[in-house]
């Protein structure tokens, strides 16, 4: 069966459909992108064609199909330093301005989710030590949570493969690395500096806990909640923080689809969310 | 001074806020002069199914905005019939952003929506049938293509047409070629509709 | 060339507020709410912002008056495009810190007096 092909109106129905749901924007330059993953979700889904898929996926109840539609439209692969521009931004711009606020001993908290298989912690514990200053004069807690408990033992674990270190740098990765025959086995003293915890974003008992810190990294998994989970994990992380505190999310990702309750700021790095009260932005 | 890790597994101290949980104190710290105070009375209301109408009510005085997040949050989580109500009254008020929360509230709420949704559509209010239209976006509903086509046949209003039009652009049918032409026609000297009409038109699957 | 930034929910009036502009040579960018529009005005040079009222997240009046708030956008002109055509609405909008206000349905001809009136000045 040849699958008719998705016309200039439907690539734009479709395109204009997943930048207001995600404000992730597809120019004609994606259509191979876009086409392919499309035909990967009608011929999943049991469908005929665009108009019968988008039909289904757009009126299904669950809006596990649309779920399913943002996972492949979007791109999961996590490995060491992604979207590094980050880590500069906390090194240079957020951490400074968090540390002139601490009292003597105060430490600084950083909650960092999902931690995935911890490639994102990590990333940032070897930043802090090699790049900001500050980490001779401040006590720096590291906490990284997911609801997926094996996925928390291989980051607590810490064996990583060559893909998922490539962009290590190579002192980097002789200094917090052992390469064994299984992958490359990060060092105990890093291992040691990260705690990771199993927590449902969406459990209120859960979250309860999770509270004064400074920054929050929470990249590329809103995006797979729906509207009102999204809504509830904003206001979470808003009571997560104390005030002043910081909040990120990835590359292509947006509070603007989310909430108003955080305030927009642009670093040279990086655009970052702040709590502030008042909440006025 | 260095990366650090906590000894006990649960990060931080005791939360004093978490142990006043019964339904009479969370009612009164509603009221609180802390706001913090209040946006936790309002998301652990949640635990209480009769809390909606306390929720309503505080609503039209509340101005601190992660306050209003978590009361809106809450109702739209409890989805009872005393929490519809309080939203769709919502839509009528003069705060903007009270009205557009609201909608955001019962655009998660589709199945305890569709209910009052024809008496939306046909309020007196042209503003509240326009705020109607901007719920149905979410619905999931087999009657949301039914209704916007009543809409455009017979909606006195342009820009209730308009809105109309908007959202049948994405999910209009062959059902919904003739209505249009109609409207085209009803409205031929508004330059924005016949735009629209035409947008919706081509996006239609011509089968 | 300035670039005009349409802040509206709804897709088809954003089409056709870009239909008109660019027809007219003028180049545009969108926003679907008040927050994107925010954050966009924060990374990017406008020269004038066409404000829709209701909008999730962030209404035209609360945009508005994020704006004013920010030094470095405050000075951009905004046209506010409602349709509610009532004074006190009016009122509301040049408080909050619109420049002009027009009712929707927009005619083309309209929008393109008053873009050009903000971006290029008062025709002689």
């Amino acid at each position: 069966m040849t699958q008719a092909a998705i016309t200039p109106e439907e690539y734009l129905k479709f395109t204009e459909f997943f930048y207001r749901k995600t404000g992730i924007r597809f120019e004609e330059s994606k259509r191979y992108f876009v086409d392919k993953r499309l035909y990967e979700r009608i011929k999943e889904s049991g469908r005929e064609s665009f108009r019968e898929y988008f039909s289904f996926m757009r009126f299904e109840a669950s809006g596990n199909e649309l779920q399913s539609l943002i996972n492949v439209m979007t791109i999961n692969e996590t490995y060491f330093f992604r979207e590094e521009y980050q880590f500069d931004c906390l090194v240079k711009s957020i951490l400074p301005e968090v540390s002139a606020k601490k009292a003597r001993g105060e430490p600084i908290r950083i909650w960092v989710l999902p931690s995935s298989s911890g490639e994102e912690a990590y990333g940032i514990a070897m930043c802090l030590l090699e790049r900001w200053p500050g980490i001779t004069e401040h006590d720096v807690e590291i906490i990284s949570s997911d609801i997926d408990t094996r996925i928390l033992d291989m980051a607590r674990a810490g064996l990583y493969s060559q893909r998922s270190v490539q962009k290590v740098p190579g002192a980097y990765l002789a200094k917090y690395f052992k390469a064994t025959t299984r992958g490359y086995q990060m060092v105990d003293s890093l291992r040691g500096a990260v705690e990771f915890t199993r927590v449902n974003l969406l459990d209120a008992a859960d979250v309860r806990a999770y509270r004064d810190f400074d920054v929050i990294f929470c990249r590329n998994l809103l995006i797979y909640f729906d509207d009102l989970s999204r809504k509830q994990a904003a206001l979470t992380f808003y009571e997560a923080l104390r005030p002043g505190g910081f909040f990120l999310l990835g590359h292509s990702e947006s509070m603007s689809r989310i909430s108003a309750l955080f305030q927009f700021r642009k670093f040279p790095d990086a655009m970052v969310y702040q709590r502030l009260e008042g909440g006025l932005a | 001074m260095a990366l650090i890790k906590q000894t006990k597994t649960e990060p931080t101290a005791i939360d004093v806020r978490s142990i006043v949980r019964d339904f009479p104190q969370l009612q009164a710290q509603l009221h609180s002069a802390d706001a913090s105070q209040r946006r936790w009375a309002a998301r652990e209301l949640l635990e209480h199914r009769n809390s909606a109408s306390a929720l309503v009510d505080r609503l039209p005085v509340e101005s601190e905005p992660s306050v209003r997040e978590a009361i809106f949050t809450t109702l739209a989580r409890l989805g009872d019939a005393t929490a519809v109500q309080g939203l769709v009254e919502c839509l009528g008020s003069d705060d903007a952003s009270l009205r557009n929360e609201a909608i955001e509230a019962l655009k998660t709420m589709p199945s305890e929506v569709a209910p009052v949704m024809q008496g939306l559509l046909h309020h007196a209010d042209a503003d509240v049938r326009i705020l109607a239209i901007n719920v149905l976006e979410s619905l999931r509903h087999p009657r949301v293509e039914q209704w916007l086509i009543e809409v455009i046949e017979s909606d006195p209003a342009v820009n209730v047409c308009g809105c109309a039009l908007d959202l049948l652009t994405e999910v209009g049918t062959r059902h919904s070629r003739a209505p249009l032409q109609r409207l085209k026609a009803r409205f031929a000297s508004e330059p924005y509709i016949q735009f629209a009409a035409m947008l919706a038109l081509k996006r239609i699957d011509p089968a | 060339m300035k670039c005009i930034l349409i802040v509206d929910d709804a897709a088809t009036v954003r089409m056709f507020h870009r239909a008109i502009l660019e027809g007219a040579g003028y180049v545009v960018q969108e926003a679907v709410n008040g927050l994107e529009g925010l954050e966009k005005a924060l990374s990017t040079s406008y020269g004038l912002f066409l404000v829709d009222v209701n909008m999730p997240k962030m209404d035209g009046y609360s945009f508005l008056e994020a704006l004013r708030r920010r030094p470095e956008i405050a000075q951009a002109p905004a046209i506010m495009i409602s349709t509610e055509a009532e004074m006190t609405d009016r009122s509301k909008a040049y408080a909050a810190g619109a420049n002009f206000y027009l009712t929707k349905p927009v005619r083309p001809a309209d929008l393109l007096l008053h873009v050009g009136i903000m971006l290029d000045g008062p025709i002689a």
